[in-house]
């Protein structure tokens, strides 16, 4: 377990003149986690995250960052600001600047980086949310999801340990709503902490590492999803759905079929789900293998000589800069979210699959096949396109 | 909504990536040369050329560049007009004694002045669209920054220009929502409405402003506003363009002299 980043005592705040919006809440937040707040309007879910970097201070209780409580004079506030960012809901209200650049510059400009350091900074947080080539536009000009992503960027050029997302999906289409949550899984893996606010129990799902359900400025219940999401009378409650998963799962387990084992999170648990109840594999056929290319190291020929002598080949991108290059590269993708279990599924039908991915997300592939074999044990190939590379291989060895 | 367009053009013309400073020296270059020409072939000449720069250079569609040259070419035809009837002279073609000191008369020196100043404005505008369509806003707050405005005015500028938008926006939206509900109908309705419209302009502009400041805070603002980017250096090929261009302008000055139309 990793230490405390975030720590709540006894938190309770009231807007002037108005009902009391945080009423006695107390909780913790560890460092790399991934949690998802979830609860109806007006659970106090926005007024909690303002407080995580010191826009709101509360009535009474105590707020710790890295086990110090916060301090609300102005320099501590900026060193807090710093290390947690903060993206508001409505990415308009966040975007500042005229173009895109001098927005993402705006935070290490005051902080008082020297040029050469905005300009890194800023190329490499455009870089990161896939937005390279848009430093001159003029915000007004992008699309939801792509002002959804200057905010972040702008969050990201100061370089903060927590990322603190007010509803990162509200307005967005489904794909890009999927981008996004890809994107912070991205960060994530990178090392930094995530906490977002929802409504969306279907993407919050199999996303979080731990969800906090809200109601009335309380906690109803603070868990890992499975848990959290599983009780139907606080679902109600809350005024959230099922998620389709644990509802189906419900069901079975009402119909009298025993399932073992943890409560399915994506599809692929559920199918180990059916196998258990059914008695019988789904893997008849020797399984299909799923190939890696790091398109931080690949380099394009090989991409399209592959891609060339394997056609009709299920593709799959994980991370923005893989998308960037697979559309760069005029390849069309078929798994854009959830890359790594839509490819086992493929490789349990006996299909091969090609996932795109950078170098930060190589490992995870292999740890998440190796998860699975260990799990199921059927034994799915995982190879890289260029075998001359193979990186260190942590959890190795999966499979029988 | 036109000023959205009028940036929006500016922001994806053919000639964005030319240094701004050619653009504007160019622009204001060539009103200059309409104000100091004392005949009126200088101006027409300075809006042939930069019509031509603006519609196949900058590549701007030309019934936009039509539609934005109609209004002040009526307002130029309407005062054109009026200072013929007023302006007096010597050889007097015609005239018609309104009041006993007060006379409307067509002379050739009023002919001649109301087309100077019709030409004027005709060489002017055209300068000042060209600067409107080809240097957008974002890239002349890097010049003003390096004129040396004050910095308060320059951060100022670019909060109100990324506002403006925003509030568009939103006025955009609670009109069409007062339209969809027949808000329009009638003219005791539409004062009605008209008036909503601004008082939810008011209060949505008053809470942009507050949210602004809290997403400034969030940010670590300590009174420094971005960076601009960086001009495009001056290019050979189009830097020779521009002194082409005036050089011709003022050697035309010079040789039309006094030329008049009659």
């Amino acid at each position: 377990m990793s230490s405390i980043i975030l720590e709540a005592r006894d938190l309770r705040y009231r807007y002037p003149r108005g009902l009391e919006a945080i009423s006695g809440i107390s909780f913790h937040i560890r460092r790399k986690e991934k949690i998802a707040l979830v609860g109806p309007n007006g659970a106090g879910k926005s007024t909690l995250l303002t407080m995580f970097n010191g826009m709101i201070r509360p009535d009474s209780g105590l707020m710790l960052f890295d086990n110090q409580p916060i301090r609300y004079d102005t320099a501590s506030l900026r060193t807090l600001r710093k290390r947690v960012g903060f993206v508001l809901q409505h990415p308009d209200r966040q975007i500042i600047a005229p173009t895109v650049y001098q927005d993402v510059a705006f935070g290490p400009t005051n902080l008082g980086y020297t040029d050469d350091d905005i300009k890194r900074v800023v190329t490499l947080a455009l870089r990161h949310v896939g937005l390279e080539g848009f430093e001159r536009r003029p915000p007004h000009q992008l699309s939801g999801g792509e002002k959804k992503r200057v905010a972040i960027a702008g969050v990201l050029a100061m370089d903060p340990d927590v990322l603190v997302l007010d509803e990162p999906t509200s307005g967005l289409d489904p794909s890009g709503s999927e981008d996004i949550m890809e994107l912070l899984d991205e960060l994530n893996h990178e090392g930094k902490t995530i906490i977002i606010s929802t409504h969306d129990v279907e993407l919050a799902y199999p996303w979080a590492d731990r969800a906090i359900l809200m109601l009335g400025g309380k906690i109803l219940q603070e868990d890992i999803p499975e848990v959290a999401f599983g009780n139907p009378e606080y679902i109600r409650r809350a005024h959230l759905s099922l998620p389709t998963l644990l509802e189906l799962h419900r069901e079975l387990q009402k119909r009298g079929f025993l399932l073992q084992g943890k409560k399915p999170r994506t599809v692929l648990d559920m199918m180990q789900c059916f196998e258990a109840i059914l008695k019988k594999t789904f893997c008849q056929t020797r399984p299909g293998a799923i190939t890696i290319c790091n398109v931080d190291r690949d380099s394009r020929e090989l991409l399209l000589l592959w891609c060339s002598s394997h056609l009709s080949i299920s593709t799959g991108a994980m991370g923005t800069r893989a998308k960037q290059r697979a559309e760069n590269e005029q390849i069309s993708l078929d798994f854009t979210y959830g890359v790594i279990d839509k490819c086992i599924l493929k490789a349990l039908l006996g299909e091969d699959s090609l996932i795109l991915t950078t170098e930060t997300m190589v490992n995870r592939v292999y740890q998440r096949v190796d998860a699975y074999c260990r799990e199921s044990g059927i034994c799915i190939p995982v190879k890289q396109l260029d075998d001359s590379t193979q990186p260190i291989r942590e959890n190795a060895g999966g499979g029988k | 909504m036109f000023e959205e367009l009028l940036e929006d053009i500016a922001q994806k013309n053919g000639i964005r990536e030319i240094n701004t400073y050619l653009k504007l020296v160019t622009g204001l270059g060539a009103i200059l040369l309409c104000l100091l020409s004392t005949s009126y072939i200088p101006p027409l000449f300075i809006a042939l050329v930069l019509t031509g720069a603006i519609l196949f250079l900058a590549r701007v569609d030309a019934k936009t560049y039509a539609e934005l040259f109609i209004v002040p070419f009526w307002f130029a035809v309407m005062s054109v007009a009026g200072i013929i009837l007023i302006y007096g002279g010597q050889d007097v073609f015609w005239s018609w004694d309104l009041l006993p000191s007060f006379s409307l008369s067509i002379t050739r020196e009023s002919i001649n002045q109301g087309m100077l100043v019709f030409c004027r404005v005709i060489g002017g505008m055209s300068a000042m669209i060209f600067i409107a369509l080809t240097t957008p806003m974002t890239d002349i707050f890097i010049v003003f920054r390096q004129c040396r405005v004050p910095e308060v005015v320059i951060d100022l500028m670019m909060i109100i220009y990324r506002t403006i938008f925003i509030l568009m926006d939103q006025v955009i939206q609670i009109y069409h929502a007062q339209v969809m509900r027949l808000g329009y109908s009638t003219w005791r309705e539409s004062i009605h409405s008209f008036a909503s419209l601004c008082g939810a302009a008011f209060i949505a502009s008053w809470d942009a402003g507050e949210d602004l400041i809290r997403a400034m805070d969030a940010r670590c603002y300590d009174g420094k506003f971005a960076l601009l980017g960086e001009n495009r250096r001056v290019e050979r090929i189009p830097g020779l363009v521009v002194v082409v261009f005036l050089l011709l302008s003022t050697a035309v000055v010079i040789a039309s002299g006094t030329i008049t139309i009659i």
